[in-house]
């Protein structure tokens, strides 16, 4: 159970692919996780993350590549293996709560350990200790169609973790709840897993679900890795131009690169005949004269109405929208608005003569 | 006299009161939003306004004429009130084209054939829709039946057009860019609107004025930076927004600011500074409400005495452009943003401070 | 963490298209299509072998030929039956889509007082027999022995009679008000699940009333009013009880009257009323066809935003009317006729008029206690083969509903399409017409002569009701019920035993009881399988309504009123008030 290969990964998926058709919608990727660790896969619907999930799960049957969990192969292709889903012992928590509507909440956990033919107190025990540390103390007895969403979601996760399963699979769970009741349960899931321990995999395609509860995010795009790294690496230094758009918002422009050293350098972007030569960081593999895109957060912009004395360019206040803590503004540059993140008592109005400034540490040149 | 007037209405449910005596002034071309949380009586009023909810008790006029008068016996069906209104669930009609949705409000005033088309066509060009005049309505997304159902509220120029949460069953990034268009349309038409939902968001970017309701009573009305920095009680404070709420004890009034004490730690009294508590008298319990954006956290002993609370990190929270800290201090929880990443460890000692003019002294 | 770019250029060995084939839930579901098609296919083939076989004038002999065809549009009965059909089901499509649409209206829409108490009994004719329907209102209103009519004479006077139902408007009166309930539950299911808001929204635009309804409300459940009426039009014109009861005797006959004659007694000619069920099996395939094919997928489904209560409309003083009518619509769809059937079951002989010193339990005594000596076997024995026909029936076909249920929506083998498809096939063909095939199917095998073909013909032509109910339900419970099971560690067939058929079961049982209602009361299948000794409850009425007198019919009549009306009860205990709404 608790054989982890040289490379440290307790979970590991190789050159997994999977067909719907003729369509590859997982195109041969490869991960490892480590033990006790909370991996998501993050992407918009049709990325492939859920097929990969499922392909650990083995509700699905991979077309070519290798999972391995612990010192299990449950998945082969090459070898002809395939273990079914209910030899893996796995938790999952779908998306739909899939709580079953005949049985109460306590039947509902109970239901891993009765298949497993474990002894009535120790049943009793675990699934009380499972409801305790979910927080449904109260409705343990109640029918699952009495719950509310969050709930519901709760006896789901704590039907998953009252085995003990050595992972645990998450399918977009929190998506179906209100915002509010969503924020909320981020942080509990993060600390129940953390409690419990059990390597987990979290499908979702909410970025700010994935920053607040992953160890490590891999983010995908038609059917492929497009990066992987811990939230703050993932936010603050995307690699390209998908994951800077994909994750937050980003003012994205084409450029090409003037200099470089090290990881820092020089892109330089232009609308007509103003150009703009921004210091920045460098994604890995920019080298000089590379085409590359400029990427900055609304929040790392300066909008000031007098000439400041680093690079700056010039633009007019299009549009403020006012948001409580901040102002979403637009300050148009030739073709291009700029989203700015401005205070509300620095006072901006539309059609004020504004200078958009670059903080040189949080301005990146990615890969297009 | 106000375009639109609402006076002490009241709307039972059977024993439950969802509207409990409510008073409001819409003035022509104003866009007013009632916000607050669901079951506080915002889509009861609107329902009213509209005519489709016989009221219990009160009074509605539009233009001075009493559409709803329980004193005078007046109510007038819907379709008398020349009003429009765009439902949460776009009802727009699947059995017709787009266009014979849009047309449906000007064929029921007889208008001519030839204005018919023009203005229907004017309306459709409104929101973007022309080119699908001829499309069902079964054919369309989200955000396009939400634009035909705008165009049809508009196209007959009605006196005031009445929004029940139309951009709830909408995706985020679809909601957003549908809130810009909203205010942009509502400002080009010039049209009254009174516009219903729960997301404080959209209340704060669109509205000239915000009315906050809470079980069928109304807690402040005010404009939208009003209500984000002087909310008039707890309440709007930790709906709008989110807000550290702190219960203390006023001591006195210096200038426009108010002096509070609050319990920490060791169980030493702290004295802050922050705004308001003008109607609170010395001794009297008092909520001090803090944005989480407007406390700053230190890691050293800050060089101030003002407005300096220490406490030990809790937990923290990346969320990409901030960073959110949970802080203990003596009893209370205090949240704080912080705009840049650091690697902080729970049971961590901080101090936090507050600028006086970013707290607010709230009287319950 | 292991990572590292995708490498895309993967090679991979897809998996051939064959083998993709041939896995456990593939072959599980060809098999289960395999056994459904036999059953569903043979009975039509053999229908249309034996259509093109021509009897020659010895009665012995058999040629290929369309001369049975030709029969048909030159022989003047028959094609004057053909012309009854199509009048009476037209009628009656249009009388019961009016009694349905209005009183749906009046149910889901307006303030009519009691109405909760009163939609029940709105739904009872559907449970129970149009054939004892026929007998009751022959019973009530033929000109001479009928109730009203003789009240009428002596009441007001009249001479003659006041209402004559022995007649083709008598046949389109009775089938009306019993198939009701068919147009009725589509509408009021369209109308309750419709969003207010399209309606508010026609308001707030400046409509009213009036205008809102035909512009907006009518329009939206016009599909759902076109699908009742089609299933009205195909099951008046499969109808075989009534114009049996009220048109036959009088000279008016109808295709089925006509079929039913070809199967069975003296002039019976297989081939002729083969190529006669093929005429009527044609054009109500069609009509089944459009109304599944392209009425139903147009309903239009309405999103729901906010859960507001349905729009009630005020009648004022008119909900007195409203309520009237449809307290109206209830007596002559089920009290009247039944307790007109009980009256006359309670006398010795049956003249017209009640005669408080005649009535005797005689009738019952005959046709319920099948120890005693004269006891009329046709009728014991009827009650006896129906209730182990309509329980093993029910309980075979709901099997095959699960298992067929789960192929179609879980498995998504490669037989799955078929098998829906052949679910809808028995749907489109009246009971007389699937009959007409299994006679001709298996006349010269052991079955024949037994019980079993008449479960055969029960089963194949009803078991989609079962599938449909098991279906709805399945298509409601999320897969993820079952995978997650899987995910806790159950195998497939625990999965099967302790979620599937748990989470089914009230549908289960709901579909149970009402294929048990059908079978009970089932009669034109029974009417052309039957033998001596294997009489059904329905052909028992039918034999005592040829051979003996009116009160032994209406006591059996009676009787099995009363086994019906409990079903109904139960029925909706277990299935709750929605279960019907289509």
């Amino acid at each position: 159970m608790n054989a982890e290969t040289a490379n440290g990964s307790y979970l590991e998926v190789a050159n997994l692919v999977k067909y719907f058709g003729d369509d590859r919608a997982v195109d041969g990727i490869s991960f490892g996780v480590p033990q006790g660790k909370f991996l998501t896969l993050l992407g918009p619907s049709g990325c492939g993350k859920t097929t990969t999930l499922m392909c650990i799960a083995g509700l699905h049957k991979p077309d070519a590549g290798d999972i391995r969990i612990g010192s299990n192969a449950v998945a082969s292709v090459s070898r002809g293996e395939f273990m079914p889903p209910e030899k893996r012992d796995i938790g999952m928590v779908f998306q739909s709560y899939a709580i079953w509507p005949h049985m109460t909440v306590s039947q509902n956990v109970a239901y891993p350990l009765e298949i497993r033919k474990l002894d009535r107190s120790e049943i009793d025990d675990r699934v009380r200790e499972a409801i305790r540390l979910v927080g449904l103390e109260d409705m343990a007895e109640k029918g699952a169609t009495q719950l509310s969403g969050g709930q519901q979601q709760r006896a789901a996760l704590a039907r998953a973790i009252v085995s003990h399963p050595c992972l645990l699979l998450f399918d977009e769970p929190l998506s179906n709840l209100d915002l509010k009741l969503r924020e909320r349960m981020r942080v509990e899931l993060k600390r129940i897993q953390h409690e419990v321990g059990i390597t987990s995999i979290y499908v979702t395609h909410d970025q700010a679900e994935a920053l607040v509860m992953s160890d490590d995010i891999i983010v995908m795009s038609k059917g492929r890795i497009e990066q992987t790294g811990g939230p703050h690496a993932i936010y603050a230094r995307p690699t390209n131009r998908y994951v800077s758009n994909f994750i937050g918002i980003a003012n994205l422009l084409e450029g090409r690169v003037t200099r470089a050293g090290g990881d820092r350098g020089e892109i330089e972007v232009a609308q007509g005949e103003s150009r703009l030569l921004a210091p920045c960081l460098l994604a890995e593999g920019l080298a000089e004269g590379d085409a590359a895109v400029l990427s900055v957060r609304p929040e790392n912009i300066e909008a000031v109405k007098s000439k400041p004395s680093g690079p700056a360019v010039e633009g007019e206040v299009v549009q403020t929208v006012f948001l409580g803590n901040w102002l979403d503004c637009r300050v148009r540059w030739g073709e291009f608005e700029w989203k700015v993140q401005a205070h509300p008592r620095e006072g901006l109005r539309t059609g004020d003569k504004v200078y958009v400034c670059l903080d040189p540490d949080h301005t990146l040149a990615v890969r297009p | 006299m106000a375009f639109l007037e609402i006076n002490k209405l009241v709307k039972k449910f059977g024993q439950e009161v969802a509207v409990a005596g409510i008073d409001l002034a819409v003035e022509k071309g104003e866009f007013v939003t009632l916000l607050g949380p669901s079951g506080c009586g915002k889509t009861t009023t609107l329902r009213c306004i509209a005519g489709l909810e016989h009221p219990d008790n009160g009074e509605i006029r539009i233009e001075g004429e009493p559409v709803t008068s329980t004193e005078q016996d007046i109510f007038l069906t819907p379709e008398d009130r020349n009003l429009g209104m765009v439902f949460q669930s776009y009802a727009v009609w699947p059995h017709m084209t787009v266009f014979d949705n849009v047309a449906f409000g000007l064929k029921i005033r007889r208008t001519g054939r030839a204005e018919t088309k023009e203005k229907t066509t004017k309306a459709l060009e409104l929101v973007g829709l022309a080119h699908l005049a001829d499309r069902y309505a079964t054919k369309l997304s989200g955000g396009q039946r939400q634009r035909v159902a705008l165009a049809r509220a508009i196209v007959y120029g009605p006196r005031v057009i009445l929004f029940d949460e139309p951009l709830s069953n909408l995706d985020a990034k679809l909601r957003e860019q549908m809130r810009i268009e909203l205010v942009r349309l509502q400002h080009e038409v010039g049209i009254t609107s009174v516009y219903v939902t729960h997301d404080q968001t959209e209340a704060l970017v669109m509205s000239d004025r915000v009315v906050v309701m809470d079980k069928g009573v109304i807690q402040q009305i005010d404009d939208p930076e009003t209500i984000y920095a002087r909310p008039a009680n707890a309440f709007v404070a930790n709906f709008i927004g989110v807000a550290n709420l702190l219960e203390g004890k006023f001591l006195s009034h210096e200038g426009k600011f108010a002096d509070i004490e609050i319990r920490t730690g060791n169980g030493a009294p702290l004295r802050l500074r922050a705004l308001g508590g003008e109607s609170a008298s010395p001794g009297q319990k008092v909520i001090l409400s803090l944005r989480p954006e407007d406390v700053h956290l230190h890691l050293q002993p800050p060089g101030q005495t003002l407005n300096v609370l220490e406490g030990a990190i809790i937990d923290t929270v990346y969320q990409g452009n901030f960073l959110d800290c949970q802080v203990q201090v003596g009893p209370h929880e205090v949240g704080v943003q912080m705009d840049h990443f650091e690697q902080l460890s729970p049971g961590q000692k901080v101090y936090m401070t507050f600028e006086p003019d970013h707290g607010l002294c709230l009287t319950e | 963490m292991t990572t590292e770019a995708a490498p895309s250029d993967i090679q991979v060995i897809r998996p051939s298209k064959w083998r993709g084939i041939f896995t456990q839930e593939t072959i599980a579901t060809s098999v289960a299509s395999f056994i459904v098609a036999i059953a569903v296919i043979l009975p039509l083939m053999a229908l249309v072998v034996n259509s093109f076989l021509v009897l020659d004038d010895m009665g012995f002999d058999t040629e290929w030929g369309l001369a049975n065809y030709s029969e048909i549009f030159k022989g003047r009965i028959i094609r004057k039956a053909f012309l009854n059909t199509l009048f009476i089901s037209s009628m009656c499509t249009v009388l019961a889509t009016f009694f349905g649409v209005s009183l749906a209206w009046i149910n889901a829409r307006t303030n009519c007082p009691w109405r909760e108490k009163l939609e029940p009994f709105n739904l009872v004719p559907f449970f129970l027999s149009p054939f004892v329907g026929a007998i009751a209102w022959h019973n009530l209103a033929s000109p001479k022995v009928g109730l009203l009519n003789n009240w009428a004479r002596s009441l007001f006077g009249i001479q003659g009679h006041l209402f004559n139902v022995d007649n083709i408007f008598g046949i389109i009166w009775v089938t009306g008000i019993f198939f009701t309930p068919l147009v009725y539950l589509f509408v009021i299911g369209s109308l309750r699940r419709m969003d207010p808001s399209l309606e508010d929204s026609a308001r707030t635009t400046g409509a009213g009333l009036w205008r809102t309804t035909m512009s907006v409300t009518l329009p939206l459940v016009t599909p759902a009013i076109l699908s009742g009426a089609i299933i009205v039009f195909v099951t008046s014109a499969g109808e075989f009880g009534v114009p049996f009861k009220l048109g036959s005797p009088y000279g008016y006959e109808t295709l089925t009257t006509q079929i039913f004659t070809k199967a069975v007694g003296d002039d019976a000619n297989h081939y002729l009323g083969a190529a006669m069920s093929m005429i009527l099996g044609v054009i109500t395939g069609l009509f089944i066809w459009i109304q599944q094919r392209i009425i139903a997928p147009r309903a239009y489904t309405t999103v729901t935003g906010k859960g507001f209560r349905p729009n009630v409309i005020d009648l004022g003083r008119w909900k007195w009317a409203a309520f009237a009518y449809n307290l109206g619509y209830v007596f002559v769809a089920v009290a009247l006729p039944i307790l007109c059937l009980v009256i006359v079951s309670l006398h010795p002989v049956w003249q017209g008029r009640v005669i408080p010193n005649d009535l005797t339990s005689i009738n019952y005594q005959k046709v319920l206690f099948f120890w005693s000596p004269n006891s009329i076997s046709a009728a014991t024995n009827g009650i006896k083969n129906s209730f182990i026909l309509a329980s093993i029936g029910a309980s075979i076909a709901m099997l095959l509903a699960i298992v067929i249920s789960y192929m179609i929506h879980r498995t998504k083998g490669f037989g799955s399409r078929i098998l829906d498809f052949l679910c809808v096939v028995p749907i489109g063909f009246p009971g007389i017409v699937l009959a007409m095939g299994v006679l001709v199917t298996y006349i010269k095998t052991p079955i024949y002569a037994t019980l079993w073909i008449l479960l055969l013909g029960y089963i194949t032509r009803f078991f989609p009701y079962g599938q449909r109910n098991i279906s709805s339900i399945m298509l409601a419970v999320s897969e993820e019920l079952d995978q997650s099971s899987r995910m806790a560690g159950a195998t497939w067939v625990t999965t099967l035993r302790r979620i599937t058929i748990p989470l089914l079961k009230p549908g289960i049982f709901a579909g149970w009881v009402l294929l048990f209602v059908i079978f009970l009361r089932e009669l034109s299948i029974s009417i052309i399988l039957y033998t001596a000794g294997t009489e059904t409850l329905s052909v028992g009425v039918y034999y005592l309504s040829n051979f003996e007198n009116e009160p032994l019919t209406a006591a059996l009549s009676v009787a099995q009123t009363v086994v019906l009306l409990l079903c109904v009860v139960i029925f909706r205990k277990v299935a709750g008030k929605e279960a019907l709404t289509a």
